[in-house]
């Protein structure tokens, strides 16, 4: 099957323990209130993030009621310019920083930013429920989104009939995000191998508004976050040069098969051998355990491996402790 | 032929004046009862209907909209079914030929989850301290239970507001742990919490979906249950107006997908007044001297003509001088000279209620302005003169002639400059309003109000619900009430300026400008 | 008895130099006070000159001429100034965006100002006076409804019911003019005492529900319609014949939305232009035997001409400022074609989009600003030039009166 329905079956169990897991932990360590950490704590970043910044920011103040939370996410872009004005400690990406940016944050900081990875997410093309597309090439999918075609097609696509597909409107309506994006950025890197999109594309502040705007669209095509998709659309999977299709599959996520997974960092200003303030160590502890994973799942991304959630627990561990 | 026609009437030109009329009021009109219907409906508790399909399994869910299948003449419809840590998703597309039968039985439940979502299914059980409930015994059961859970959330959340938080934030700024009184009632507070934490704990709910999968519930993630098939018109109603108040009084839950809009309402008034503050007495000291004090000569009307254009400047404009001017320079210069330890964190080098009020007060100074020398011209000349020639200094004139007489109008301008304020989102964008800031800017430590903090604003909260959420299709319902309320708000404030307005005009009578 | 306060000399000094004090206070507030509201322009062009001077300095040729860009033969207007990867060129092309303004203020105002325009005529002529008072804050209220709900409204409701129900939607700005139309001829054939119930006067109101059984009919109609004169394809017939791609948010939309907020200002100053005419002037032609239209046609109108404009023009100034509109209901792309159903971009949007994630100092950054001291320069004109012909017209006015 080339089509993508949501995950049902196949995830009820994992589903089903993990939410057990998660309210036995919650039941036990998440609602003891701790006294001593008290502060603001603030970020600026990633609109893919937001969600789970949010729900993590829900479970911190439940167990830490001093701690007061202010969150802005207008687009992963935002970060970097927050962190390097020094208008924000916190800074969620869904993209890395680029070489631009990391500069820029050098310059003014004198040290570089701490880069953390949270989750991990796919990019995923979808269309109208009603559209019989099933599967679309690099090649194809380059010729559709951008004008530079750098990935190799001849011919710009422009119209569903070039595609095979008859719909209402013959003319492909393109959505996406807009600059300040982590999302926008990733996909022209992976998806339209560093080229530059077409000018009619469609922006927008969000990768639900993306969603919202291709289930309302018969002939529109997009590309959003993985858990964000409704059922008002469905993901079109990628077809390799072999012929193979990959589909948006936490699990071919985890393994590393489907193309345009994303891992999803928070980057942190925190001058070396400094300590971190108490609100902000409190949310990385949380971001990192267990309870924090199964938030993960719940806001429709994919957990990081093992060895990867250990590395990063070490990390913080080792930081200097809380004045 | 010629004649005929003209002696018929005027033609049609006048018909399309007044369909001009007719045609803005309904669109008006339109737009108003969409808001209204949608914006009041969502509180309205909806029938779940059980739906069978022709060919699978069955499903509950609330039928939201019909939409023809594009190119066919079949038609679907979307159904709202939760569900979404069954189910992977919370709505479902199904086509109108392809249901084979709908019932709305009188014992699906809805649950409220602050965990996943809402649930529609069955209730099979209810366990915990040591009882268990099954069948007809449960829901009732389930009834009992919650309202205890309600009571003892309560203790818990006053604990929490009034004792420890207050006595965290005490010993935060004081600095040192060492009061022993102080730490004596802190643990007493949280080892009570504990108590009824653990007191809430133990319920636990056995719940069906209407395709036989069963989940297990803890009750303490619970926040409401009702059965909306089994309940009576008058039942619903006080559902609504529960609904409505929960929606005025709460905060926002699941990512600004659900639950209310308080920290809104109370961020878009304070912002607000502090805005009013700051351009009332600028606003009409400058009218005062623009109309009163200064030579009326051509440069002053160069600086008339010149404020009042200003009215008309975009407000993302003023945005943009705000984060110039105010985040970026004056906040960033403040942060180095007084709150240098706490950087990198910024205080007051970020945006804020400070500067967000500032920058309003800015963009509604030239109404202001404006209102006031309306005011201060319709006060008729010989009044002036009359004081001056019984001995008055200039001062003494305005202050005890002139300007009781323009009170009405400096109101006027003062209302008139919330109204706009309190809709104007653009240059917020840019300097402090936040997507998220549950806890408002005033509470109970020194300084008691916190300039430096983000808010929340109605007007963001639309656009940041219907653009930058989890799931446009699931906050539509609460982005028509919070576009409900603002709009009301709006309307009463405009409606006191137009009463004003016409009272002091019937007050005073015509103008004498000349 | 001795007066118990101070000699007469004493008060009168104290009082004189209260009041000089006062008025000082007063000048420093006020002068102060005004000097910061002015000095936003100059803030703002502080801010751009650096974009202009030095090495990297910007060339104007580089703001507003086409670029040579990647895929094109021929050089392109494109805005990306932002670099993601080494090699990225970057375009600084404000055109598009320029353009995009004007585009969604043109559009907005051929929505707004026939509305408006007629709105004013009917109640300055034909509306009884009881009606009149009711009418105007009635139509304040529709300007003071926020942007954001306009524009949420237009982006996720209009937007997609207008793509679904397009012949209907064309079919509705032909058959509500007509419909109004109509109903004057409907109503002459009508029994006297019915026909003197649906006064003229009233007729802003009675047409209402006329004109929502018009709009129902013709969306009912509106397939058939379409079957019988385009093959059942609308959509396909643009493309086809008039080259005219659909897009869901396009400036057709942007300007129902915008023109829907810019109404009531064109319509309040056009209201008072056309009732601020002396009296004398249409009582003339009336006596002369003119019928009202006639007498609006060919004297009133005229003779409000300019006040008529300024306020098309602050309607344009207003138009070409909002944000949130088409932040939400344009899509936000930055084209510059002249067909309405594709989107457009403007500035004020673009500046809310990209501001907070502009390095503070850089190119983007002072490019953001200069689009903002384009949007300051452009309404000030703007304005300015309406207030000074208000101001003439008030003054044509005076002496129209003043004369025999």
């Amino acid at each position: 099957m080339a089509v993508i329905d949501r995950p049902r079956r196949g995830h009820r169990r994992g589903r089903w323990s993990a939410l057990l897991l998660g309210g036995l932990l919650s039941l036990m360590a998440a609602r003891l209130p701790a006294d001593d950490v008290v502060g603001p704590l603030g970020a600026v970043g990633s609109d893919t993030l937001a969600g789970l910044m949010l729900s993590w920011g829900e479970l911190l103040t439940e167990r830490h009621p001093g701690v007061r939370l202010q969150l802005q996410a207008s687009g992963s872009a935002s970060a970097p310019a927050a962190l390097a004005a020094g208008t924000t400690r916190l800074g969620p990406m869904s993209r890395s920083m680029n070489e631009f940016e990391r500069e820029a944050f050098i310059e003014r900081h004198g040290y570089p930013p701490v880069e953390l990875e949270i989750a991990r997410d796919a990019l995923a093309v979808i269309v109208h429920r009603h559209n019989p597309l099933a599967s679309l090439s690099r090649r194809e999918l380059d010729a559709i989104f951008s004008e530079s075609r750098r990935c190799g097609g001849e011919r710009s696509i422009e119209r569903w009939s070039q595609l095979g597909v008859t719909l209402p409107g013959d003319r492909i309506v393109l959505h996406g995000r807009n600059v300040a994006s982590g999302t926008h950025d990733l996909f022209r890197l992976r998806a339209l191998c560093g080229g530059s999109y077409r000018v009619d594309l469609n922006e927008h502040p969000g990768s639900a508004a993306v969603v919202a705007a291709v289930a309302a669209e018969p002939s529109a095509i997009g590309f959003a976050g993985l858990n964000h998709l409704t059922a008002g659309v469905k993901a079109v999977t990628r077809r390799d040069a072999a012929g193979e299709a990959a589909s948006p599959t936490p699990q071919a996520v985890r393994r590393g098969d489907y193309s345009l997974s994303r891992s999803l960092y928070l980057y942190l200003n925190l001058p070396p051998g400094g300590a971190l303030p108490g609100p902000e160590h409190a949310f990385l502890e949380l971001v990192f355990s267990p309870l924090g994973q199964t938030v993960v799942e719940e806001q429709g991304f994919v957990v990081l491996t093992e060895e990867r959630l250990a590395e990063q627990r070490e990390w913080l561990d080792s930081l200097p402790p809380v004045e | 032929m010629r004649t005929l026609w003209r002696r018929r009437g005027e033609g049609p030109w006048p018909w399309l004046a007044a369909g001009s009329v007719a045609l803005s009021l309904l669109m008006l009109l339109a737009l108003l009862l969409l808001l209204a219907i949608r914006g009041l409906g969502h509180f309205w508790p909806a029938e779940v209907a059980l739906v069978a399909l022709q060919d699978g399994q069955p499903f509950a869910g609330v039928a939201v909209r019909e939409e023809q299948i594009p190119g066919e003449e079949t038609r679907e419809r979307l159904y709202f079914t939760g569900n979404r840590d069954l189910d992977g998703d919370r709505w479902r597309w199904v086509e109108v030929s392809a249901i084979a039968d709908i019932r709305h039985p009188a014992e699906l439940v809805v649950l409220q989850r602050s965990r996943w979502g809402e649930f529609h299914g069955r209730l099979v059980a209810v366990t915990g301290g040591g009882e268990h409930h099954t069948g007809e015994a449960a829901w009732p059961a389930l009834q009992a239970r919650l309202s205890e859970l309600d009571v003892l959330r309560d203790e818990r959340d006053r604990l929490r507001d009034d004792v420890v938080v207050p006595l965290v934030r005490r010993l935060d700024n004081a600095g040192n742990l060492a009061d022993a009184d102080f730490r004596a009632a802190l643990a007493a507070a949280n080892a009570r919490i504990r108590e009824l934490q653990s007191a809430m704990g133990d319920d636990i709910l056995i719940l069906e979906s209407v395709d036989g999968r069963r989940i297990e519930q803890p009750l303490d993630l619970v926040l409401r249950a009702w059965r909306p098939n089994a309940m009576s018109p008058l039942d619903k109603l006080g559902a609504w107006a529960g609904g409505v108040w929960l929606f005025l009084s709460e905060g926002p839950r699941a990512a600004n997908s659900a639950g209310g809009v308080w920290p809104a309402i109370f961020g878009t008034v304070l912002m607000v007044l502090l805005m009013s503050l700051v351009v009332t007495p600028f606003g009409v000291l400058a009218g005062i001297y623009l109309n009163e004090v200064a030579h009326q000569g051509p440069l002053t009307r160069l600086v008339r003509i010149g404020v009042r254009n200003l009215a008309g400047v975009p407000a993302i404009v003023y945005g943009v001088f705000g984060l110039g001017v105010f985040v970026y320079g004056i906040g960033g210069t403040l942060d180095e000279w007084f709150f240098s330890e706490s950087l990198p964190s910024p205080t007051f080098g970020t945006g804020g209620l400070l500067w967000a009020s500032l920058t309003l007060a800015l963009l509604t100074l030239p109404v202001v302005i404006v209102a006031t020398e309306e005011g201060l011209a319709r006060v008729p000349d010989h009044q002036r003169e009359g004081a001056l020639a019984l001995g008055a200094t200039r001062m003494e004139m305005l202050t005890r002639v002139v300007l009781p007489m323009t009170l009405p109008a400096m109101l006027t301008g003062m209302i008139l400059a919330v109204a706009r304020a309190a809709g104007e989102v653009a240059p917020l964008m840019l300097v402090g309003v936040a997507k998220l800031a549950p806890q408002v800017p005033v509470d109970g430590d020194f300084p008691f109000l916190h300039l430096e903090r983000k808010f929340m604003h109605l007007g963001y909260h639309i656009y940041d619900a219907a653009f930058h959420g989890d799931d446009v299709q699931a906050a539509m319902p609460l982005v028509f009430a919070t576009a409900l309320l603002l709009v009301l708000v709006i309307l009463v404030l405009n409606l006191t300026a137009i009463f004003l307005r016409h009272h002091l005009r019937a007050r005073h009578g015509a103008p004498s400008r000349w | 008895m001795k007066d118990p306060r101070p000699p007469l000399s004493l008060r009168l000094r104290r009082r004189r130099v209260r009041d000089r004090l006062a008025t000082l206070l007063i000048t420093a507030g006020g002068v102060g006070v005004v000097v910061s509201v002015l000095a936003i322009g100059v803030f703002l062009a502080l801010e751009v000159v650096p974009l202009f001077l030095g090495a990297d300095a910007l060339s104007p040729r580089e703001l507003w001429g086409p670029q040579p860009v990647e895929g094109y033969a021929e050089p392109q207007h494109r805005w990306r100034p932002e670099p993601l990867i080494e090699g990225d060129t970057t375009h600084f092309g404000m055109a598009p965006l320029v353009w995009g303004t004007l585009k969604a203020a043109l559009w907005a105002l051929l929505f707004a100002v026939p509305l408006a325009l007629g709105a004013a005529i009917h109640s300055a002529l034909y509306m009884p006076r009881r009606l009149r008072t009711r009418l105007k804050p009635t139509l304040e209220l529709m300007e003071a409804l926020p942007g954001v709900v306009i524009g949420f409204v237009a982006g996720i409701l209009l937007a997609p019911w207008v793509e679904r129900h397009l012949a209907g939607s064309l079919a509705l700005l032909v058959a509500l003019p007509l419909g109004m139309v109509a109903a004057g001829g409907l109503r002459a054939l009508l029994p006297m005492p019915l026909r003197v119930r649906l006064s003229p006067g009233w007729a802003g109101l009675w047409l209402m529900p006329w004109l929502v059984l018009v709009g129902v009919a013709t969306l009912w109609l509106a397939p058939a319609i379409e079957a019988a004169l385009f093959g059942g394809d609308l959509r396909g017939w643009l493309a086809d014949t008039l080259d005219l791609d659909y897009a869901a948010r396009n400036a057709m939309v942007v300007g129902l939305a915008m023109g829907f907020a810019v109404i009531p200002g064109i319509y309040a100053l056009a209201e008072d232009a056309l009732a601020g005419v002396p009296g004398s002037l249409g009582e003339g032609a009336q006596a002369l035997g003119a019928t009202r239209w006639q007498t609006l046609w060919k004297v009133l109108l005229p003779a409000a001409a300019p006040g008529i404009f300024s306020a098309i023009m602050i309607g344009a100034g207003r138009a070409a400022g909002e944000t949130m509109i088409v932040l939400m209901a344009s899509g936000n792309t930055a084209l510059m074609s002249i067909n309405p159903l594709e989107g457009l971009r403007s500035l004020s949007a673009t500046i809310a989009i990209e501001l907070p994630e502009a390095a503070v100092g850089g190119t983007h950054y002072r490019l953001l600003f200069l689009a903002a001291l384009v949007l300051f320069a452009f309404t000030f004109l703007v304005n300015t030039l309406a207030e000074g012909v208000r101001t003439r017209l008030r003054r044509r006015y005076r002496r129209l009166e003043g004369g025999t």
